[in-house]
């Protein structure tokens, strides 16, 4: 004990110059946006190296649970492929006419008990990943890509308090906007839907053809529970998500490849 | 005892007011501001306790960042070159270096001329790689620290003739 009480008096002065270092990194952090932009990215880059080995060795353990999952993917795919084949064998149907690009990533980090969670998932611009690209999975969709290093991506979870999506009946086309409160990781609130449409408790909800993210009609979940206050306009609605975002494991990001062409538009 | 460190505040706060509203709105070629504050380092006695030295840095480059808007540069530049001031003096001066004031009166010329260089350019360095933070930038950090160094150094240099003469 004394030892070491010695040995702070010794280096009482590097531990103080240290000390107080931290406290101007983090004045610096939190007074100038491109420093903080920088720090940021450094520890981007570190952590999703740290959770790509630890996610390496627990998948290692889950292979056959996996395995499972691709399968009824398959399956469900399969199944889609044939009434594709069967209602449609007509026409032509060429991926080309389609607007979006879908590639797959495999999630290495993902939080949900924040009110602000995010996730990292193993591509990145190298891959051909690009800011604001959407993120989807095999039953619903998971959030929109916000930083993008060499070979990993950070994606805000729709469970976010300050992102609102736009999403709609998949009965009327009647839309509004979806927010996470911040409490259940399944439940979600849809507002702005106008009283004039007609609601029903069990009705799901889609993706709205309005985002820019996601192509239109991607099934978000049902509703569970709706209030019309008197004095509005909007109906004020509970909804419940297909997809349990707290057991995910493969994503799917989706490239708009006209988004320069809508953003054009927009700004003028 | 006691004037001295009246003598040290009253430095303290007259440097910063200049430093702040005179000297960092030169914009002398358009990008040099000669950064005078590091005086109240420099000819802050050599015999006294370091930790303090510290702590007074730390609190000059904050009330600077502070009062100039800036971001946080001159806090860690400040507080590095206080940190590293003994080591400085032991290699310009010597082991004798923590003699009262014995960089006025009982040194060479060279060696308060490598003390006040090294201290200046060590503290400009670290200023604007603070500040610009990207090694694209490296030419302009190198430009920067040079020739704000070299003004600063003839400002402090003159300041500390002053200075000198009132003492005796």
């Amino acid at each position: 004990m004394r030892q070491l009480i010695n040995a702070l008096l010794k280096y009482k002065n590097t531990l103080l110059y240290l000390g107080l270092l931290i406290i101007s990194l983090i004045f610096l952090n939190y007074r100038s946006f491109y420093h903080q932009s920088i720090f940021s990215k450094t520890a981007l880059a570190i952590s999703s190296n740290f959770n790509l080995i630890k996610q390496n060795i627990s998948n290692y353990w889950k292979l056959a649970e996996i395995n499972k999952k691709l399968l009824l993917e398959n399956e469900k795919l399969k199944a889609l492929e044939l009434i594709v084949f069967n209602s449609q064998s007509k026409q032509k149907f060429s991926l080309d006419t389609f607007n979006f690009e879908v590639s797959t990533a495999k999630i290495i980090k993902n939080s949900y008990n924040d009110a602000r969670n995010y996730l990292i998932i193993d591509k990145g611009y190298n891959d051909g990943i690009e800011v604001e690209m959407g993120v989807i999975s095999s039953d619903g969709i998971v959030g929109i890509v916000n930083q993008v290093t060499s070979d990993f991506s950070s994606v805000l979870s729709i469970l976010h308090r300050d992102l609102k999506i736009n999403a709609g009946f998949k009965k009327n086309g009647a839309y509004g906007s979806l927010f996470w409160q911040g409490s259940h990781p399944q439940k979600m609130k849809l507002l702005d839907v106008s009283t004039l449409n007609q609601v029903v408790v069990g009705d799901t909800i889609v993706t709205g053809g309005m985002s820019d993210y996601f192509p239109y009609g991607i099934p978000i979940g049902r509703i569970i529970s709706f209030e019309k206050p008197e004095l509005e306009g909007y109906y004020d609605i509970d909804i419940e998500l297909f997809s349990n975002l707290t057991q995910k494991e493969f994503v799917y990001v989706v490239n708009n490849k006209k988004i320069d062409q809508l953003k054009q538009l927009k700004n003028e | 005892m006691n004037s001295d460190n009246l003598i040290s505040i009253l430095r303290f706060i007259f440097l910063l007011f200049l430093q702040s509203f005179l000297l960092n709105n030169i914009n002398f070629f358009g990008f040099i501001n000669p950064n005078l504050y590091l005086l109240f380092i420099i000819v802050y006695r050599l015999d006294s306790n370091p930790s303090v030295l510290i702590i007074l840095g730390f609190l000059l480059g904050l009330l600077l960042d502070l009062l100039t808007q800036g971001s946080g540069g001159h806090t860690i530049a400040t507080l590095t070159i206080s940190f590293l001031r003994p080591y400085i003096a032991k290699l310009s001066f010597g082991i004798n270096y923590e003699m009262p004031t014995a960089m006025l009166h009982g040194s060479f010329l060279s060696q308060r001329l490598l003390y006040l260089s090294l201290i200046i350019f060590f503290h400009h360095l670290i200023l604007y790689s603070l500040i610009y933070f990207s090694f694209d930038n490296i030419l302009t950090i190198l430009k920067n620290t040079i020739f704000t160094s070299f003004f600063t150094f003839i400002l402090v240099f003159f300041s500390m003739k002053l200075f000198k003469e009132k003492n005796d």
